[in-house]
């Protein structure tokens, strides 16, 4: 999978997880203080990224550092190389 | 006709009397108070969190000094009594695996983690021994979500779920895992949650064919009040408070003091460094604190991983432990909500005995 294409299958994790609008997720946006996560969303979160992305566990530290789309898109990147 | 008391199983452990005592931090429940519970048939709590803040070498040796103290808590313990011991530590500690670890070398019966969510341990230890470890924690949490969530994650990485759970609601003292504006919102009650959390947990103890006691904890004063929960649907419970107006409890006369002497009014709600609202006796120095006085101090390390010492007002783990030993000058005192109607000091036994008898009078009364 290319960045495209982690991109377009995060962006429908994140409205079906975090329930918002596919239109307000940005690459820079901040999960918690842009799109209105709390610590338990992010959980949630990481365990959808396991399922949709078939990532190994991802460690609770690696969990409070995904904060950004970004950091995010990178992780999965390197999880799924 | 003679009612008795339900008995609570946790973790394996057979409970006589389904009561926990919170566990209470920086010196407030160390060995001689949750011996003296334990020894009533209930399960004694040793507060981990900024244990070794009396060690002599404190400032220099920090994490070696609350190992070393901790270790010597739950020996001391189990010198004065067989009863059921058990440690509470929180998870936003810099060093909350080491006393995990800790806890549980030196036999604790069970491990209650709170303040953050206890996922994972950052340590790599064989198959066989995390999951011995993790079969003696017990979460801490202040809602459904959390519960289940939490739950999730030990299922799908551990495939183990937690042996039980506390539910601690906004009426709690110290720490408070919930928004200001919740606590205070009958949706967030003890009364609602515990419900909540009993039948979001049913699909787990399905799942993997095991009860999972529900411990309702914040608040609970009376022995009527444990009635209530146990008809709620709770296991058990946990009462901290309480212990402080004892003989045994660990903290100083004049810390005892202050919960006697506080009336309803002044318990308020502060911002504490970690981040959380925290429930706690009004006093001049948090009065400076809300008036944006600075209280100088140095950090010999980060404590609390969320902690930004460089900004926060003044330090958490120094103002409890100066409240632990006294000098409320330099500190102030956490409280449960109820911590107003204390109004004497008297022996764990008779403050046990006296929760079973209410406990029995509410029965009666409900059920004839």
């Amino acid at each position: 999978m290319n960045r495209e294409e982690i991109y377009g299958k995060l962006k429908e994790l994140m409205v079906d997880k975090l329930g918002v609008d596919e239109d307000k997720i940005k690459e820079n946006s901040h999960i918690i203080d842009d799109l209105g996560a709390d610590s338990l969303d992010v959980v949630e979160f990481a365990m959808g990224i396991e399922d949709e992305f078939n990532v190994p566990k991802i460690p609770q530290d690696d969990i409070e550092q995904l904060t950004t789309v970004n950091s995010i898109l990178d992780y999965i990147e390197d999880k799924t190389k | 006709m003679n009612f008795k008391l339900p008995k609570l199983k946790i973790g394996g452990i057979e409970v006589k009397v389904p009561l926990i005592q919170g566990g209470m931090s920086v010196g407030i429940s160390l060995s001689r108070l949750a011996s003296a519970v334990a020894n009533e048939g209930c399960i004694g709590v040793i507060g981990a969190a900024g244990i070794g803040m009396l060690e002599p070498d404190f400032s220099t040796n920090f994490k070696e000094a609350n190992k070393r103290a901790l270790r010597k808590e739950i020996r001391k313990a189990r010198e004065n009594t067989d009863g059921i011991i058990g440690v509470n530590i929180m998870v936003g500690l810099s060093d909350f695996c080491d006393l995990v670890m800790v806890a549980f070398e030196e036999g604790a019966d069970l491990i209650f983690l709170g303040a953050g969510l206890p996922l994972e341990l950052p340590i790599s230890l064989p198959a066989e021994k995390l999951k011995e470890v993790l079969s003696k924690i017990i979460p801490i949490v202040s809602s459904a979500r959390a519960a289940k969530i939490i739950f999730q994650y030990w299922a799908r990485h551990y495939n183990q779920i937690p042996q039980g759970v506390v539910v601690e609601g906004p009426l709690a003292g110290g720490h408070l895992g919930f928004k200001k504006e919740q606590i205070n919102d009958p949706d967030y009650a003890l009364e609602k949650l515990v419900p909540e959390v009993v039948s979001i947990l049913k699909p787990f103890e399905q799942q993997y064919n095991q009860s999972i006691p529900v411990i309702a904890a914040g608040g609970i004063y009376s022995g009527t009040d444990i009635y209530k929960f146990i008809k709620l649907g709770a296991h058990g419970v946990q009462i901290a408070t309480r212990f402080v107006t004892t003989y045994e409890c660990d903290a100083s006369e004049i810390f005892k003091e202050a919960y006697i002497n506080c009336k309803k009014k002044d318990i308020i709600i502060i911002d504490s460094p970690l981040g959380l609202p925290g429930r706690a006796i009004r006093n001049k120095f948090l009065n400076d604190v809300i008036e944006g006085i600075k209280k100088p101090f140095s950090c010999p390390w980060k404590c609390l991983k969320p902690c930004d010492f460089r900004k926060v007002p003044y330090c958490i783990a120094l103002a409890l432990t100066n409240a632990k030993i006294g000098n409320l000058k330099d500190g102030f005192v956490f409280v449960g909500a109820n911590a107003y109607l204390s109004d004497k000091i008297t022996s764990v036994k008779e403050l046990i005995d006296n929760l079973i008898k209410e406990y029995k009078r509410a029965e009666c009364t409900k059920t004839i």
